[in-house]
């Protein structure tokens, strides 16, 4: 009986695998940007690969990892979760800066897919840009608690209200991706100086967190022309965020805070 | 060795060729000499935090509040000679000044985005002062056309009548 059942679910199994592959081939051709530090001279270049859709995964890393698997395995590119909380994949998508992972395949055929890394980053190798600079940048805004008393009465934690707590919903949930900063033209133009989006949006994170009592220094770094009022309202930061939050808004509302400091 | 040579660490290839300094050609003025930038915008050590520059409110918060009253001050003084007909000089002589602020502020911000001192050097001191300059020609303009002529908003209306 046993033997019986392990053998139909076996046919079972196959019969679906050959539906499946029955469908009819959907290909579409991705044009990626590679470069290669190996071969300085080689001018950077869009290479183009074609996939069948209807045997790739639906997002954009899915097609990026079945080109490396299968077709050239030097494309390089950063993944890690594939599923949005790491913030490695972010690349330039189809003109939009996106986490790979989040975004889906446009199954219209008939259009190419352009993948290029973050604009106006060093790019280190194909799709990988260099974030030192700006992970330097992170730290400068030390995104971290500072209290004047070290250990709280208790022992134990540094309370906050509710309410206190609320505020930072919708800052905290970056993942430092860095879509935001390289879409913003002024960090493009400016980034030596400029903190950008992402950094902006931290340190708005600290400055309203009820628990910190370092706001006052934290202030001080924004106190000149670059590093905060290079932020022209642009907004491609709130546009392109892949986890939709709202940069810009973070970034007014330091300046609000700032206002009549 | 191959360990030493992957291409993904991009930081040995910094340190590689130390005293070497990039141009970042694309978004500069042409022709033009500009001040070498260091590789990868990375002043020091990686692990070091980037240094914002000396703090100074004039040139941050107080700098923005100044732009904001100006441009909230605009408002009504714009509205009110398309309400009214015509405003007295004195109102008129406000709008022009405020006017001419707003553009000062204005190409001040355009000159630090786009001739930044850090890739320019003394141009960009030399475009704030030609900027300054310009304003100030521009004010003892506003001067004599508030006393001598009819005053900006009639100059505009005879675009009309």
């Amino acid at each position: 009986m046993f033997k019986q059942s392990l053998v139909l679910s076996r046919q079972f199994t196959r019969s679906l695998a050959t539906a499946a592959n029955a469908k009819p081939s959907l290909v579409k051709s991705f044009k990626i940007y590679r470069w290669s530090p190996d071969t300085p001279e080689v001018k950077p270049k869009l290479v183009s690969y074609d996939i069948d859709l209807n045997d790739c995964g639906p997002m954009v890393l899915d097609a990026l990892l079945k080109i490396k698997n299968e077709q050239d395995s030097t494309l390089t590119f950063r993944r890690s979760c594939r599923e949005g909380i790491c913030g490695s994949c972010a690349m330039n998508i189809g003109g939009r800066n996106t986490l790979a992972c989040l975004c889906r395949i446009d199954r219209d055929t008939s259009k190419d897919l352009k993948i290029y890394p973050l604009p106006h980053m060093f790019v280190v190798r194909d799709l990988v840009p260099d974030l030192t600079h700006f992970y330097k940048q992170y730290k400068s805004i030390e995104p971290y608690l500072q209290r004047e008393q070290e250990i709280p009465d208790d022992g134990k934690e540094n309370l906050q209200s509710i309410a206190d707590r609320k505020k930072l919903d919708g800052l905290y949930e970056c993942i430092l991706c860095a879509c935001c900063s390289t879409s913003c033209p002024s960090y493009w133009w400016n980034q030596q100086e400029y903190l950008g989006p992402a950094v902006l949006m931290q340190a708005f994170r600290w400055l309203i967190d009820s628990r910190d009592q370092a706001s006052a220094k934290r202030k001080e770094i924004l106190q000149n022309s670059m590093s905060l009022y290079r932020c022209h309202t642009i907004l491609n930061c709130t546009r392109t965020c892949p986890k939709g939050l709202n940069p810009g808004r973070a970034i007014a509302e330091i300046k609000k805070q700032l206002a009549f400091d | 060795m191959s360990f030493m040579s992957r291409p993904t660490l991009g930081l040995a290839r910094f340190a590689a060729r130390p005293a070497s300094l990039i141009q970042a050609r694309s978004l500069t003025i042409p022709f033009v000499k500009t001040i070498p930038q260091p590789p990868g915008y990375i002043v020091g050590n990686v692990n070091d935090a980037y240094v914002s520059p000396a703090s100074s409110k004039l040139h941050g918060s107080r700098h923005w509040t100044f732009e904001r009253f100006i441009g909230v001050g605009l408002v009504p003084l714009t509205v009110s000679p398309f309400v009214f007909g015509s405003i007295s000089p004195v109102t008129d002589s406000i709008l022009s000044v405020l006017l001419l602020l707003h553009s000062y502020t204005g190409f001040q911000s355009c000159i630090i985005d786009y001739i930044p001192a850090r890739v320019y050097g003394k141009l960009h001191d030399y475009a704030m002062w030609l900027l300054s300059f310009g304003s100030g020609v521009s004010l003892y303009g506003i001067y004599l056309m508030e006393s001598n002529d009819i005053g900006l908003t009639s100059i505009f209306m005879k675009l009309w009548y």
